[in-house]
């Protein structure tokens, strides 16, 4: 690429102008644009893929908020919360006899007369926040020093004064950030979207021990997406979107007009996002990250079999020592962190092992709950803590619900991007009545773990979204609102300490981001084999039903996984024999 | 200016309404506008189907209408004003009319020059309403199928009301009059807002400088009534991981308040965009919001009843109908991912189907809805196989036995918490009146329920009387119920009665008692197994072997079925009669029965074979819907009596033996045919495969002969 008229960083609308103009003046017709590109996007996806521009596109973030320009190419990672429906505006116009785009903005460059030459285009604006739970170690601390100084940070005081209180308002008010004090005057203003992000902080810091994350970045975005198959983007999928980045702080919306168009149904968008509250990005290409593009670096490393078994290894006696010396809690913990859910089969969820420690009390959660969570936190992109109480049943809310007045999607506690980790802590749950909201919420809870599921509440009809959330239950018995896969009686015979080094982390990281994904097989020989000790089992047990089945070769399958292989030997499968013997022997 | 280009469209509308005759060959429309100058109505539906069959049209008048809707309602109403015929009755005159004779008599006079605010604009003095209905023929648009390409087109569209406004009137032409000059000045307003005129244009107060002051008349003006609606997609319609669209429609004069929230509806419309004006405009820029302008509205029937058969589906219907295999290909295709349980499945079908309901002279009813119990150990599907009939079902409701509302099963009278009012009511039987209602956890239902249901499930409605009320409710469903066995689990070492936890008297008003038990047994436990490995495997689940049925073809295949009122002819009666006298004697035979044989078991029996000619699409029952009838309850009992015979050390194979040899034995004949043999044996509840076997068998020992080729028996008599 040889002289470039324009910086694809700092001004991305004159590339996309340039290209238009490039592609009107060889003879296109404007009208033909609806729905395709031009020229544009290829030129950014060069940009960005083949001569390595992503890294030098600054993330967007509350932080980097403060000192982004707006207009400039950012990226922003997130989970799709809600989808607005579609835009329509003016995508091409005349302007005398110039033909204007105004794709990839809000405010159009040229001013604008309502001529008969427009072309009405549409466009999809979706709500993303960042992802629920993510930890801070996926944000290294490396990509935020690379931008280019902007000079900007007088000019923006102003700015971030604002975004300072915005950002403790959505977290735990004793956490001030700079020094602001959080004043419930000022929650009383916030938007109808920012009170539901509290409800889940509020509701996971109910308990003490198990506290929110403070670093936890709250800045939403609304993404515009153009010209892409709906089929692409789907709620709750985490993607990264590189786009124009705009925001307005000096907006203020005039009460008075706004009422008197929407009759009363104030549904509209810049009533509800502000442009100087909730950025918007005009996105030009989009991509969904899994879990190991949030590793800080993403060392291409062959599961190499020796390798994989001395990570294991590591990983293994690290969650023994976490677990007090209970060997066997830690293969089950070990195989319920790996697993995830692979296919759907009617309504079963394949691949989901949800693990419930019993023997917990509240004396011992402190002891060996919360280096658990820390490890959590540590070993997982994505993780929450949910104390279970009477009152947060009956209060919290779970599954996330549709807002006619609004016309928006509140979340709730269980709106999770896939591959999150839950941790219920159940010792806190004491007898008490539960209200219809808590009954719903009981039967959301277990909808969750049986079939890996959530009923998002329409109102008029109920949706089921897909999750694939791993799950803990910490509990004193069996838990009964959540009926786990597998129950364990924990023992421990000790207090460990888990001290890390930050390689073997970072090592134990990819380990567990890597292997879920392996392809995997059952030889015909071995499935005689399993065929054969399923039925001698069920003979032996007719308690045994299709769930216990199913979930035999789950782990039999991740077993092998955590070897790193990817066909199951009938060594494998008689450890997974052997752990189920020994958590029969402590059930008895 | 832009009249001219319509000026013929103007005439081909005047040709269509004038000349259009429908299929009873009547003029239509010049019936309709008779009706709205005679004042019995206001709205005037031009349906898009009419200008289609309408001969003397061309097509591109019909695209331009389908395009351009919103400027076509214009002309027709234009092309209206023309036609309009003088009402031949009399009708008392209103407010309005008075106002309109008094503005044509000073009209001359008033009239200086063509002024656009003072010439009267029609729309004041029009009566009636034009709405253009798009065609009801092929798939209405799901809101996410509306594109921007759809502006100002007229689309069809399904969805579900989710708000509605309060309504409001709406201003159509402002009417003024100017103090200084008195005249009346009118202003169109096409908008939702509008800049109100101040000073009067009229020619003498501009000639004479006067300005003078215009006030706005209420009552002269003309007002629309208007509502403000959201819809949103149907839950069918979201592709899987989206978020329902929604869609703001505006309902105008007529058309509103036809719609209330959570109505499921189908409205034609015209999609139109509103540009933001004033500051909105400056800031949003280039954003245009879009609603659809309601012309109108079908709300969707749920009912066997009211269910109207689309497209194709008569043709399938049809097809399916001469597909000789239609009742197993049925049944299989209830719950498809179950497992199994294909007699189970048979029975479901009926109760779906159902018989015709009777009324003997005297005023007895006879009802003709099927209640099926299943009764069986855990997990082995019941509750799943109760949802999915719900779902197949066009109306029904699940509950469960401890349902939680405080209305329970049947009716409930209650206090209004605002009008302090006792209202009734309904519960899940009431609501599923006409319907399926399937009640799980049967057995441990409330005892206040469990007696009501005794009147539900015979004389099918729900009498209250409390709080001075007095009233019984119609509750004409039939009734699906799941229960667990007395002890959780089925004990075979107690007697029947012990195991199923329930009284005589409601057992005996159930067509059919299924018992599933899951007993261990090596072959189904070694089926599960390999069904859950493969499904681990391959991710999917099994091959089926066969292509289920879609539930919207099942829906309107039984609609069709139901409409049916199958007789039992003369000849059958004294079959069932003899039948029914057997299954009697042979209870009456043993020590520890498993069903209570009543009179209600031959209705029963009777019922369940109407369905069955139902199905067949038959008016008269043949002896082959009673056998298969007999089959059914003899399999509902399968369970329990394959361990009988083990228990008294019988093979099914000798069973079948005794079994021919009786019935031989009472006919005094020596000969049986394969077809009779099959009859009674599968009456008994054993198969084919197993009766070939026994042919085999016992024909090796010399007892009898196999005619090599009909697989006649003939008894060899030592």
């Amino acid at each position: 690429m040889v002289g470039l008229a324009y910086d694809c960083l700092a001004n991305p609308l004159g590339a996309v102008r340039s290209t238009f103009e490039k592609a009107i003046a060889s003879g296109s017709d404007p009208a033909s644009f609806d729905g395709r590109d031009w020229g544009a996007v290829d030129l950014f996806r060069h940009f960005l893929f083949e001569d390595d521009g992503l890294t030098q596109v600054p993330i967007l973030n509350s932080a980097t908020i403060r000192w982004v320009q707006p207009n400039t190419l950012v990226r922003f990672r997130g989970m799709i919360q809600d989808m607005l429906g579609n835009e329509f505006y003016v995508g091409a116009y005349k302007d005398g006899s110039v033909w204007r785009t105004n794709k990839f903005t809000d405010v159009p460059q040229f001013p604008m007369d309502t001529s008969p030459d427009m072309r009405l285009w549409e466009r999809r604006m979706l709500y993303c926040i960042p992802v629920p739970g993510q930890n801070s170690w996926t944000e290294s601390p490396s990509e935020a020093v690379m931008y280019r100084s902007m000079n900007s940070a007088t000019q923006q005081r102003e700015k971030r004064q604002r975004l300072d209180v915005e950002a403790t308002d959505n977290m735990d008010c004793n956490v001030s950030d700079e020094g602001v004090e959080c004043s419930p005057a000022k929650k009383l203003k916030e938007d109808g979207h920012l009170q539901s992000q509290e409800s889940i902080t509020e509701g996971t810091s109910s308990s003490v021990i198990m506290g929110p994350d403070v670093n936890r970045d709250s800045l939403p975005c609304l993404i515009k997406i153009y010209d892409c198959p709906e089929s692409d983007l789907k709620l709750n999928e985490v993607f990264e979107f590189v786009g124009v980045f705009t925001f307005d702080p000096e907006f203020k919306v005039d009460k008075d007009e706004c009422d008197d168009f929407t009759n009363g149904f104030s549904e509209d968008v810049l009533v509800h996002f502000p442009p100087n509250k909730v950025p918007r990005l005009h996105c030009f290409i989009h991509r969904k990250l899994a879990v190991h593009d949030f590793l800080p670096r993403s060392p291409t490393l062959e599961p190499k079999p020796h390798l994989v078994k001395e990570i294991r290894e590591a990983l293994l006696r690290h969650l023994t020592a976490i677990l007090g010396n209970d060997g066997v809690a830690a293969h089950f913990m070990l195989l319920h962190l790996l697993s995830t859910v692979y296919s759907r089969v009617e309504t079963v969820a394949v691949g989901k092992l949800s693990l419930n420690l019993t023997c917990f009390s509240k004396e011992s959660v402190p002891v060996f709950g919360t280096p658990l969570r820390l490890a959590m936190k540590n070993l997982l992109p994505f993780t929450q803590c949910i104390s279970l109480t009477v009152d947060y049943l009956n209060t919290a809310s779970l599954a996330p619900r549709k807002d006619y007045e609004t016309n928006r999607l509140i979340t709730g506690a269980l709106q999770l991007a896939e591959g999150s980790h839950l941790i219920f802590d159940e010792t806190h749950l004491e007898a008490g009545t539960l209200n219809s909201v808590g009954v719903e919420n009981a039967r959301v809870l277990k909808t969750l773990m049986e079939l890996q599921k959530v009923e998002y509440d329409f109102k008029f009809y109920k949706l089921d979204m897909a999750a694939d959330v791993k799950m803990l239950i910490l509990s004193e018995g069996k838990s009964n609102i959540l009926p786990a896969d597998i129950v364990l009686p924990f023992h421990p015979s000790s207090v460990g300490s888990a001290e890390v080094a930050a390689e073997a982390l970072e090592a134990w990281r990819w380990y567990l981001a890597t292997l879920r994904s392996l392809p995997h097989s059952i030889e015909p020989e071995m499935q005689k084999v399993i065929e054969n000790d399923l039925v001698a089992a069920r003979q032996e047990d007719r308690k045994l039903g299709t769930q216990d089945f199913s979930r035999l070769l789950t782990m039999g399958r991740l077993m092998s996984m955590s070897f790193g292989e990817t066909s199951l030997s009938l060594e494998h499968w008689q450890m997974v024999k052997e752990l189920e013997r020994l958590r029969k022997e402590r059930l008895k | 200016m832009k009249d001219l280009d319509f000026g013929p469209d103007k005439v081909h509308a005047k040709d269509f309404l004038s000349n259009f005759i429908d299929c009873s060959g009547e003029p239509k429309y010049m019936r309709i506008l008779q009706e709205v100058a005679n004042r019995k109505f206001r709205a005037i539906q031009i349906d898009l189907e009419d200008l289609f069959s309408y001969r003397e049209l061309d097509e591109e008048f019909l695209s331009r209408v389908t395009e351009n809707t919103r400027r076509y309602i214009g002309i027709f109403a234009d092309a209206i004003d023309e036609l309009m015929p003088e009402p031949t009755e009399a009708f008392t005159d209103d407010d309005h009319d008075i106002l309109m004779t008094q503005r044509s008599d000073d009209g001359p006079e008033n009239m200086d020059g063509p002024d656009p605010h003072q010439k009267m604009p029609p729309e004041i003095k029009r009566y009636f309403e034009v709405y253009i209905r798009a065609s009801s023929k092929g798939r209405p648009f799901t809101i996410r199928e509306v594109k921007a390409s759809y502006i100002g087109q007229l689309v069809r569209i399904s969805g579900i009301v989710t708000r509605c406004s309060d309504v409001k009137p709406l201003m159509q032409v402002a009417v003024y009059t100017c103090e200084e000059c008195g005249f009346e000045i009118y202003q169109e307003v096409t908008a939702r807002v509008f800049m109100p005129l101040f000073e009067c244009p009229s020619r003498r107060c501009i000639t004479n400088r006067t300005k003078g002051n215009l006030i706005l008349q209420l009552r002269a003006s003309k007002f629309l009534k208007f509502q403000e609606a959201k819809i949103q997609e149907l839950s069918e319609h979201v592709p899987k991981g989206h978020i329902p669209r929604t869609m703001t429609v505006h309902f105008r004069g007529e058309l509103t308040r036809k719609v209330a929230p959570g109505d499921v509806v189908e409205l034609s419309g015209i999609f139109l965009p509103i540009p933001y004006t004033g500051y909105r405009a400056m800031r949003a820029g280039l954003v245009a919001d879009t609603y659809l302008e309601a012309m109108s509205i079908t709300h969707h029937k749920k009912r066997y009843e009211e269910y109207e058969l689309v497209g194709d589906e008569e043709e399938q219907i049809v097809r399916l109908a001469d597909d000789g295999d239609i009742y197993n290909k049925l049944a299989r295709s209830l719950a498809p991912e179950i497992y199994g349980h294909e007699d189970i499945k048979k029975a479901l079908l009926l109760l779906l189907v159902g018989a015709p309901h009777r009324k003997l002279k005297d005023g007895m009813k006879i009802r003709g809805d099927l209640h099926i119990c299943l009764m069986g150990d855990p997990g082995v599907a019941k509750s799943q196989l109760l949802k999915h009939i719900i779902n197949v079902a066009p109306r029904g409701v699940y509950t469960t036995g401890k349902g939680s509302s405080g209305v329970g099963l049947t009716a409930a009278v209650q206090k209004d918490p605002v009008t302090n009012e006792m209202v009734l009511e309904g519960g899940a039987l009431v609501l599923a009146d006409m319907g399926i209602c399937a009640i799980d956890e049967f057995d441990k239902m409330d005892e206040l329920d469990r007696t009501a249901i005794h009147e539900v499930m015979e004389q099918q409605t729900v009498s209250i009387a409390k709080a001075g009320i007095t009233t019984s409710l119609n509750a004409r469903t039939a009734v699906l119920a799941a229960a667990n066995p007395a002890w959780g689990r089925y004990d075979l070492r107690r007697t029947p009665a012990e195991n199923i936890n329930l009284p005589p008297a409601l057992l005996s008003r159930f067509d059919l008692l299924w018992l599933i038990l899951d007993r261990a047994d090596m072959d189904s436990d070694l089926e599960m197994a390999r069904h859950v490995v493969y499904v681990h495997q391959n991710k999917e689940s099994p091959a089926l072997g066969f292509t289920p049925l879609e539930p919207s073809v099942l829906r309107a295949y039984i609609s069709a079925a139901r409409r049916l009122s199958p007789s039992v002819p003369r000849e059958l009666e004294e079959y069932i009669a003899s039948a029914y006298s057997s299954i009697r004697q042979e209870e009456a035979k043993s020590n520890a029965p498993h069903s209570y044989t009543t009179v209600r078991t031959l209705l029963s029996i009777l019922r369940i074979s109407a369905a069955l000619a139902r199905l067949r699409f038959s008016e008269t029952v043949a002896q082959s819907d009673v056998d298969e009838a007999l089959r059914l309850m003899q399999m509902s009992k399968f369970s329990l009596y394959s361990d009988d015979r083990q228990k008294s050390g019988l093979d099914a194979i000798s069973d079948i033996y005794s079994i021919l040899r009786d019935e031989a034995a009472r006919t005094d004949k020596l000969d049986v045919s394969y077809a009779h043999a099959l009859n009674w044996i599968s009456r008994k509840g054993y198969s084919e495969a197993q009766l070939k076997e026994c042919l085999e068998e016992y024909a090796a020992l010399n007892v009898w002969q196999i005619n090599p080729l009909t697989f006649d028996i003939r008894f060899i008599d030592a």
